[in-house]
């Protein structure tokens, strides 16, 4: 027999099928990745891609962490701020009643300075209130203590050392308490606020003009004390809202990222859609066209 | 000088060729869609008259007819080898992109639920205990989050271990698949033998036997090739699995779990001769669920367990190193260093060490875990490579069945446009044996015409 190429229609019936299950198979994954909106549903996808979005996700995590953990410390230094701002005015005002002593002309008599006296022993509690404010349950002033207080009854500061850190960025930790010890002063120094103030309802009881004069000295000093913390605690506050903005800001970077990665791009997807249903259709009609005609259709 | 009656003969014969021919063309039409069916051409060879010239043989040159020498069956031999190894390699490839497809799935990344999303859960909520280390509520969120982690790793290394029993099962079923085709070809070639040597046409039999060296050879890889005598020998990389009458068998040997055959990788799945008990170079479907069951299944679960350990380790090493609630150090978070083993060590809240010093709220530990986020070499990282290489060699995989798949439909088209029935090309083979047949008639008639002039009319 002759060699010639020949075409039979079992050949051309597994083509044609062949094809338009190609055809068939193009329009099923546009029409997944149209549902779902991913590009990458799988690692075989995109493998490099697929590592990208998990890298990304991973950061994406860590950076809303860092926004709560912000938020968390906003709230330990808020409180803080608070607490100090209080202080400070209330510390002002045992410095009027310390001078309103000192003057003879005001407070000349005992019951007068024993009034003063009581009255600073009030503030001196209230104080020691504030000393003892809590955020989420923890003593703000009390270090890592895991007890209910910083300072006891008698004004003495029963915290500890340690420090409370929040992460706010890769490697950016930053202190959100301020120390009991620190900013009130250390038990049995001179400048103990509630030592002084101790000392303040004493001397004002006893007239020990003198003794008020070192008093106010070691008060200032106290003051002193409050504002540098509360300028220090007004800074870290700023440093981690700035951290907090830098990672929100990150997390929208990291999410565009994230989709540049993973999404689809949707109207070029709608339009490779329907080139594709259109080179669909086409097959099926021509496949109609193939497949009818032959030699039987022309003999009688 | 010839017969009288030769011209009927003559005529006679070419009605038999002709009736033969249209019958083996019904034949074709008939099959034209049995899948196997090799179309088959008729041989017609003019009847000589006598060669050898002797006193009683003389010859008038002309000669007696037509017979039908042969019915050919149409098949290149060439291009069957060729379809089979190339419908072998389709097989492995589209096998090995199921078992990865399924490998993908189990791991399910990237996502925002499977196990790179879980790690990343935990280590937030080690970070929640260090913004609120006295919380409980929030330990316990932790230690439950550790646990999903290990049910993720888990159920990841369990639906290994399922698509690894799977397999082992289906290779059994295979085996004896196998065997069965083998014995059937053994047997098809004993009649084919028999029948060839006593004359008889194999043609129908010799295309259930291509039928079923095909799909020896899918699944096996299979080489086969036909004999003088018209048997077909089949090898397995150079053993012979069938040759002659007689088949060997083979069965699958080795571990019956994943856990056996990481254990102890040198008993594992093997595929081997029934009779010597050595292995058998398999290629196809078998192949690939061998590769399967000793590679690509225990290299993903060994790759787990090194997530599993990394994990375990690192985090243990940073959680022993702090105090729980009660003060004491020293634990650790997870026991068990495989993906299966894999648990969270405690459920006592008080138990998480966030502490670096004893008996304060200090949580720099806790800290320390969260941060073990963005370590270098840390679990999250091990996984991440994992998947990559998953997502590469599937890759790889998916673009070389589709070059194989291209490959193989040509082959395939190649052998059918050889063997296959076109129906036009039938139908003018039935018009010309047709019109040969009433040709042939007319030529009987013409001399039965003939000879009625010579006996009734002549001399009356």
């Amino acid at each position: 027999m002759a060699m010639q190429l020949r075409v039979t229609d079992g050949a051309i019936t597994n083509r044609v099928l062949a094809n338009l299950q190609g055809n068939l198979t193009r329009v099923g994954n546009l029409q997944e990745q149209l549902s779902s909106g991913k590009q990458i549903s799988r690692p075989s996808d995109s493998p490099t891609g697929t590592v990208s979005a998990m890298q990304l996700r991973g950061e994406s995590r860590a950076v809303q962490q860092y926004s709560r953990n912000a938020s968390d410390g906003l709230g330990w230094l808020g409180v803080i701020d608070t607490a100090l701002t209080s202080s400070l005015s209330q510390t002002g005002k045992v410095r009027e009643l310390v001078l309103q002593g000192m003057s003879a002309g005001t407070a000349s008599t005992a019951d007068a300075r024993a009034a003063l006296a009581a009255e600073v022993e009030n503030l001196r509690n209230s104080l020691i209130g504030v000393a003892n404010t809590k955020y989420l349950d923890r003593p703000v002033f009390g270090g890592t203590t895991t007890g209910e207080r910083a300072f006891d009854a008698a004004g003495s500061f029963i915290g500890d050392a340690g420090t409370v850190m929040r992460t706010v960025g890769d490697n950016s930790k930053v202190q959100v308490d301020a120390n009991g010890a620190q900013v009130f002063g250390a038990n049995g120094s001179g400048s103990q606020l509630f030592t002084v103030l101790d000392s303040i309802a004493n001397n004002l009881r006893s007239s020990n003009t003198a003794g008020l004069d070192a008093d106010l000295q070691n008060l200032d000093v106290a003051i002193g004390t409050i504002k540098t913390n509360l300028a220090d605690v007004g800074a870290r506050y700023n440093r981690i809202e700035t951290s907090r903005t830098a990672a929100d800001d990150r997390l929208l970077n990291v999410k565009s990222q994230l989709s540049e990665i993973e999404d689809i791009d949707l109207p070029n997807t709608i339009m490779q859609m329907q080139l594709q249903q259109t080179a669909y259709q086409a097959a099926l009609q021509a496949t109609a066209k193939v497949i009818q005609p032959s030699l039987m259709d022309f003999l009688r | 000088m010839a017969s009288t009656f030769s011209g009927i003969t003559t005529a006679l014969s070419s009605l038999y060729a002709q009736r033969r021919a249209l019958d083996v063309t019904g034949q074709n039409i008939a099959n034209a869609n049995t899948e196997g069916y090799t179309r088959q051409r008729v041989q017609m060879t003019s009847a000589s008259g006598n060669t050898l010239p002797t006193m009683w043989s003389t010859s008038d040159g002309i000669g007696n007819g037509v017979s039908i020498s042969d019915i050919r069956r149409t098949r290149d031999e060439f291009l069957e080898g060729r379809g089979r190894e190339e419908r072998a390699n389709s097989a492995y490839l589209t096998n090995q992109k199921q078992q990865f497809v399924t490998i993908e799935n189990t791991f399910a990344e990237p996502s925002d639920t499977a196990l790179q999303h879980q790690l990343g859960e935990l280590w937030g909520a080690f970070s929640d205990v260090a913004n609120n280390p006295n919380d409980r509520a929030i330990r316990t969120a932790l230690i439950q989050q550790g646990n999903t982690v290990v049910d993720g790793v888990r159920s990841a290394y369990d639906a290994l271990g399922a698509q690894w029993k799977a397999n082992r099962d289906q290779a059994e079923a295979y085996a004896t698949e196998v065997n069965t085709l083998a014995k059937n070809i053994a047997q098809l070639n004993t009649t084919i033998q028999r029948a060839t040597a006593a004359g008889l046409p194999v043609n129908e039999m010799a295309d259930q036997r291509d039928v079923q060296l095909m799909k020896l050879s899918e699944l096996t890889g299979s080489t086969a090739s036909i004999q003088a005598d018209g048997t077909a020998a089949v090898y397995l990389g150079g053993s012979g699995l069938v040759q002659g009458v007689t088949a060997r068998e083979i069965r699958v040997t080795g571990a019956d779990r994943l856990q056996n055959q990481t254990a102890d990788p040198a008993n594992g799945v093997a595929v081997r001769w029934a009779d010597s008990g050595t292995a058998a170079q398999v290629g196809g479907t078998l192949a690939s669920i061998q590769d399967t069951l000793t590679t690509t299944i225990p290299k993903y679960a060994n790759s787990l367990d090194g997530v599993a350990a990394n994990l375990a380790n690192t985090v243990n090493a940073l959680h022993t190193g702090g105090y729980g609630l009660d003060g004491a150090g020293g634990r650790e978070f997870f026991t068990g260093t495989t993906a299966e083993s894999l648990r969270v060590a405690f459920d006592n809240p008080d138990f998480v060490a966030a502490s670096s010093t004893s008996g304060t709220f200090d949580a720099a530990n806790a800290d320390a875990l969260a941060d073990l986020a963005t370590t270098a070499g840390g679990p999250g990282e091990t996984y991440a490579v994992m998947i990559a290489n998953l997502g590469v060699e599937a890759q790889s995989v998916d673009r070389r069945q589709a070059i194989q798949s291209v490959v193989t439909r040509d082959t395939d088209a190649a052998r059918e446009s050889f063997a296959g029935v076109n129906l036009d090309e039938e139908m003018t083979q039935l018009i010309t044996y047709q019109r040969g047949y009433e040709a042939a008639s007319r030529v009987l008639t013409a001399v039965d015409e003939m000879l009625d002039v010579l006996i009734n009319r002549m001399a009356v």
